[in-house]
């Protein structure tokens, strides 16, 4: 009776807002979605991502289940992946793409900006050797591109030698003809997508279900 | 000891006689005691009081988080425009594709926004209520408030469990074992319109006795556009339980696959008295044989109208989910019907990947009541020019309207198959045209 089952004082959301960086409601929308997605249980395996209709059509999904999955994602030092993930672990995936607020300083942002780029770094470098080879990159672009027959492997390889070379030629000026270019570092990157405006475009932008109160019931 | 049995007889006996007093006779003919109303009214002021309670409480909190439809905001502009925008920031690569790195971020920018929030998952999962209702299975928030709170609960938990649970079990058992009889009874008659009249009596008599086993409040509306024999009807499906609430109002054909065990009983009685059209398991996957079958009944303008749900499984009423064409395709008029509960009294969908049939029909009997609103929409026919997808998805349109649904593109049988990989593939044809179309050096390297 009075049942628990899943209850959160407020002061344990205190414990998450902190850690994380969302508010109380979005916390608290986010727990109704965690629940919707893992059927009530209490973690999320890769088989309820995968059943998300509208990710199927993602063509880097598994890249991007992976890297929920990811123990480099949770701000630990730790290596490898789950096998499920609990909701404490869930926000802490989803933090990196929390939206500022209006009070977020310049600094902060910073921080966020590299937050995501390092989770789009983790993304790609799925050896976790602090590199994205040309072998790692080829996938992704292989990924994105049409399995189907509409473009080549070929095509597609060439697209990402391509594409690998204009990093070597932007980060390493210099660099001989024969030279082997290891891949790209985080420094690199970093370096890439520095033109990049990534603070207003990769965020989930929350609605504000804000104070809404019942017609006709005066709470004061 | 023999006293006691004595004693737990006349108390068997005096409970029998006032449920068939004060509620089968009434179901059998038709008319109502008002016990059924002065009980929701009770019903009705207990829950406006428990909310006050807790809104009070809850009044330093402000967390009326209200059951909007979208949790997040999205972005609306298609692939190509998100992408240029994305690439403005870089200068063009002087060799090789279009493709650059921030191409990756759209994708996954996209990805996590649908694991924030989908139109799908969330239909099939029960509603969630603004405030409530003194259930334990819809608690999930709520804490402690007060004393007399509680004790309510208590007292709540105590009426539905020990009172109104067996009440509504013996009644859908007098229900259904009527229905059993009864319609083997009219089936040995020959046929004439005194059986049709006698079968029809018999099924709307005892769905009365099981609605009243639910504790079901039915609302009917334009009953002037009540589906005609020669005809299919049309709903958007919740749960098994939409037929007998269509059921209280009108006789229907029924269609289905013939089930072993206590339903099939009931089916083959049912079938008895007047047509109903059930397959064999085997007879199922062949759709012109399936076609064929419901054209003839269709044609043969004696019998009842059939009772179709599109959907093809439960959805949990918040929408309507995509209609299969073959009930369209056999061009008869369509009767559409829309059926919208109201969740505050108990919630009616079926998770039929999550609980059994059983396991549903005792959460019906102990929750407080089933409030539901049914709509008779006007006949549509299918027009010239529109193919059997069109008229599906125009009929589910009206049905969405008039229930208050919302009115979605997806199919429900996603609760438990995966998107064929067509749809993936049709956006990664998109992306790559986009890279190599745009791209006139390519990358003859």
């Amino acid at each position: 009776m009075g049942a628990s089952h899943g209850r959160t004082k407020p002061n344990e959301f205190q414990e998450l807002m902190d850690k994380t960086g969302f508010s109380a409601e979005q916390i608290k929308n986010l727990r109704i979605r965690f629940r919707q997605l893992s059927g009530n249980e209490e973690t999320i395996s890769r088989e309820n991502l995968d059943s998300i209709p509208a990710l199927a059509n993602n063509p880097i999904k598994k890249e991007i289940i992976d890297a929920i999955f990811d123990k480099r994602n949770q701000h630990e030092s730790e290596v490898g992946s789950f096998q499920e993930i609990g909701f404490e672990q869930f926000l802490m995936v989803m933090s990196h793409f929390r939206p500022p607020t209006l009070k977020t300083t310049v600094e902060e942002k910073e921080a966020l900006r590299k937050e995501k780029l390092r989770f789009l770094f983790n993304m790609h470098d799925t050896d976790n050797d602090g590199i994205i080879t040309l072998d790692e990159y080829r996938k992704v672009v292989e990924g994105i591109l049409s399995k189907s027959g509409a473009i080549e492997p070929e095509t597609a390889k060439g697209i990402a030698d391509a594409a690998m070379l204009e990093v070597a030629s932007t980060n390493v000026p210099n660099m001989a003809p024969d030279d082997f270019y290891e891949g790209i570092t985080f420094e690199h990157f970093e370096q890439i997508l520095k033109g990049l405006e990534m603070e207003n475009r990769m965020h989930i932008r929350f609605l504000d279900v804000g104070t809404t109160m019942r017609c006709g019931r005066s709470t004061s | 000891m023999e006293d006691f049995w004595a004693a737990a007889l006349s108390v068997l006996k005096t409970w029998l006689y006032l449920i068939v007093g004060l509620i089968m006779i009434p179901a059998m003919f038709g008319f109502s005691l008002g016990i059924s109303e002065t009980y929701m009214n009770i019903l009705v002021k207990t829950l406006e009081w428990a909310t006050l309670k807790i809104q009070k409480a809850n009044i330093k909190e402000r967390f009326q988080a209200s059951p909007s439809n979208s949790l997040i905001q999205r972005e609306d502009g298609s692939m190509e425009k998100e992408l240029e925008e994305l690439r403005r920031t870089r200068p063009k690569p002087p060799v090789g594709g279009d493709f650059t790195l921030s191409d990756c971020f759209y994708f996954t920018h996209r990805g996590i926004e649908s694991i924030v929030e989908d139109e799908v998952t969330q239909r099939f999962s029960s509603e969630e209520l603004v405030s409530w209702n003194l259930l334990t299975r819809t608690n999930i928030d709520f804490q402690y408030i007060s004393l007399r709170l509680t004790l309510v609960y208590g007292l709540g938990i105590f009426v539905r469990y020990c009172i109104l649970a067996p009440l509504r079990i013996t009644l859908a058992t007098i229900g259904l074992t009527w229905l059993v009889i009864g319609t083997s009874a009219v089936g040995l008659l020959p046929n004439s319109w005194v059986k049709s009249w006698l079968s029809e009596w018999v099924h709307v008599m005892c769905y009365r006795i099981c609605a009243r086993g639910l504790s079901a409040t039915i609302r009917y509306h334009n009953r002037e556009n009540k589906p005609k024999k020669g005809g299919i009807c049309v709903a958007n499906h919740t749960s098994p339980i939409d037929i007998v609430i269509l059921c209280n109002d009108g006789c229907y054909a029924m269609v289905g696959q013939i089930h072993g065990g206590l339903l099939g009983v009931i089916q083959r009685a049912m079938v008895r008295s007047c047509p109903h059209v059930w397959f064999e398991r085997a007879e199922m996957k062949d759709r012109h044989l399936v076609t064929k079958r419901l054209m003839d009944h269709v044609n043969d303008k004696t019998k009842l109208p059939i009772l179709i749900f599109p959907e093809g499984t439960c959805v949990n009423n918040t929408s309507v989910m995509m209609f299969k064409k073959g009930s369209f395709e056999i061009g008869a008029t369509i009767y559409p019907v829309a059926i919208k509960y109201d969740p505050k009294f108990g919630d009616a969908f079926w998770n039929s990947s999550k609980y059994s049939m059983v396991n549903y029909l005792l959460r019906m009997m102990t929750s407080w009541a089933l409030d539901c609103n049914v709509w008779y929409l006007p006949a549509m026919h299918q027009q010239d020019g529109e193919d059997a997808v069109q008229f599906a998805n125009r009929v589910k349109s009206a049905i969405a309207h008039k229930g208050g649904l919302l009115d979605l593109q997806w199919d429900g049988g996603l609760k438990r198959a995966k998107v064929k990989e067509t749809f993936k593939e049709q956006q990664q044809k998109k992306y790559s045209s986009m890279v190599v179309g745009d791209d006139s050096s390519g990358s003859s390297d």
